[in-house]
């Protein structure tokens, strides 16, 4: 059996577990045995030692990529932000040596040491490339049945580039997330605000009204070209963002219609089979209708 | 600074000191942008309205303008989307001279109030977004209550404390690191 080791980061474990119910679900099924990152930390965050020292930086996220190595086992995360810090932190750390060095000096003082040797997947590549559509295809129970999906990449999914081990062909132009909705009987179209940000995270922090209003300026193009029956995220911010951000803009009468958020690994794990109240216990929007076109389709 | 970004460019404050700090930093190709635009074209800040965007601190920060950047809390709202870094023809590597004027921001502590809560609860409990209530969600969807992460092994936790004290956070955190 493969294995992989699951890096759970911190609004997936603690605010969305809906998500961490629904990955380990969809990777049991696709056949991979979950190795537990014990004692794994946050990637770090963006705002937090990436914006103190980039030493820091790569000391703390060298502390999680070294209990990978350790376990022998490559990463996968549902976080866009994990999936960005720790491959950054992986790539100012081969590509300047010093830093590396001055990272293990640290990491010694503790028994650890980070040698480079795991590969950190995001759940769109490695659905893509490592499992394969075909082989997605295959596991469905519940094929999606037409579903109308807009997807969300992300932007720490598809930028810097230069950090990543794979990547979408043009990542101005990211078609692996609707590929892999498509691969499970969905429809994906292209739309012109594909890759805007969501707003979420440190501009929602800082300049909450302005976050949602970009946010807002996004949904609104979702809604006039592509009027989807859900929007598919490939990162858990995102997904906070598309579902209780958007709640929050109704509740405030910003917003005069509702279209329900899901994260690709719960809509896969519910299409191959998985307990549905569990995989979307934390949505704020409720996603009955979407499950209703899924499960109807059988 | 005057509410709409730098209105007037008062080059008498111009520190070019502060220029070397940034580079030091890691704004290291800082001096080769040519002020094309490029990145405040893609740049999500921009394009939410924030006065003081990626090409503006730039900008800026080429003038050494210490004050200027140090006050406003623009750099704080970027994404690190690195969409700038992706776009950039000049190879300026934007998001980092944002990590730059934001490190340069920490020594003098001049950051939001926020930014000192996630690096509190990153070294407290190795997570820096740690929200009550996480047991209960855990619960209903049949997890542990505790997810196997550092909260879960306190000798694990101990080791990752020990790591961040001896970064930069030791000098920096305006809270004790015990």
């Amino acid at each position: 059996m493969k294995k992989i080791g699951f890096f759970l980061g911190c609004n997936i474990p603690f605010n969305r577990p809906d998500v961490e119910y629904s990955a380990r679900y969809l990777l049991n099924e696709l056949g991979y045995e979950i190795v537990e990152l014990e004692g794994a930390t946050c990637c770090p965050a963006f705002g937090t030692m990436p914006s103190l020292d980039l030493v820091g930086w790569a000391a703390a996220s060298a502390w999680n990529l070294s209990i990978a190595e350790e376990k022998g086992v490559d990463i996968i995360t549902g976080c866009g932000s994990c999936y960005g810090s720790l491959n950054e932190a992986r790539y100012h750390m081969e590509k300047h040596p010093e830093i590396k060095e001055q990272v293990n000096k640290i990491l010694a003082k503790v028994g650890k040491e980070y040698k480079g040797t795991t590969k950190v997947w995001n759940f769109i590549n490695f659905l893509y490339e490592e499992v394969g559509l075909d082989n997605l295809k295959s596991k469905i129970k519940y094929n999606l049945n037409g579903l109308k999906c807009a997807v969300q990449t992300g932007c720490h999914n598809l930028w810097p580039s230069r950090a990543y081990p794979t990547n979408e062909e043009n990542t101005f132009y990211p078609t692996r997330l609707r590929e892999i909705c498509e691969a499970m009987g969905g429809v994906a179209p292209h739309y012109s605000t594909i890759t805007d940000c969501c707003g979420m995270g440190a501009l929602r922090s800082t300049a909450s009204e302005k976050s949602l209003a970009l946010f807002k300026k996004k949904l609104d193009v979702i809604k006039e070209e592509v009027d989807p029956d859900v929007n598919v995220m490939g990162c858990s911010s995102c997904l906070l963002q598309f579902d209780a951000g958007q709640a929050l803009l109704v509740e405030q009468k910003k917003l005069d219609y509702k279209i329900p958020a899901i994260h690709i690994v719960q809509l896969a794990a519910i299409a191959m089979g998985a307990d549905v109240e569990k995989a979307t216990a934390m949505a704020s929007i409720p996603l009955n209708g979407v499950i209703t076109k899924i499960k109807g389709g059988n | 600074m005057e509410e709409g970004g730098v209105n007037v460019i008062d080059l008498t404050q111009a520190d070019e000191s502060f220029i070397k700090e940034l580079v030091e930093l890691g704004a290291e190709e800082l001096r080769e942008c040519i002020q094309c635009g490029k990145c405040a074209s893609t740049c999500p800040m921009a394009l939410a309205g924030l006065e003081f965007f990626i090409k503006r601190i730039i900008h800026a920060a080429n003038l050494g303008l210490r004050d200027v950047l140090l006050e406003d809390s623009s750099v704080w709202g970027c994404q690190s989307c690195n969409r700038c870094v992706e776009i950039c023809p000049m190879d300026v590597k934007p998001y980092e001279v944002i990590q730059a004027v934001r490190r340069a921001a920490m020594k003098v502590e001049s950051c939001p109030a926020n930014t000192y809560e996630g690096l509190r609860n990153l070294y407290r409990f190795g997570h820096a977004v740690y929200p009550k209530g996480y047991e209960e969600r855990r619960k209903k969807v049949g997890l542990p209550e505790k997810p196997p992460t550092a909260i879960s092994f306190d000798e694990l936790r101990k080791k990752y404390q020990e790591v961040l004290k001896q970064t930069i956070l030791e000098e920096i955190a305006p809270f004790p690191l015990d």
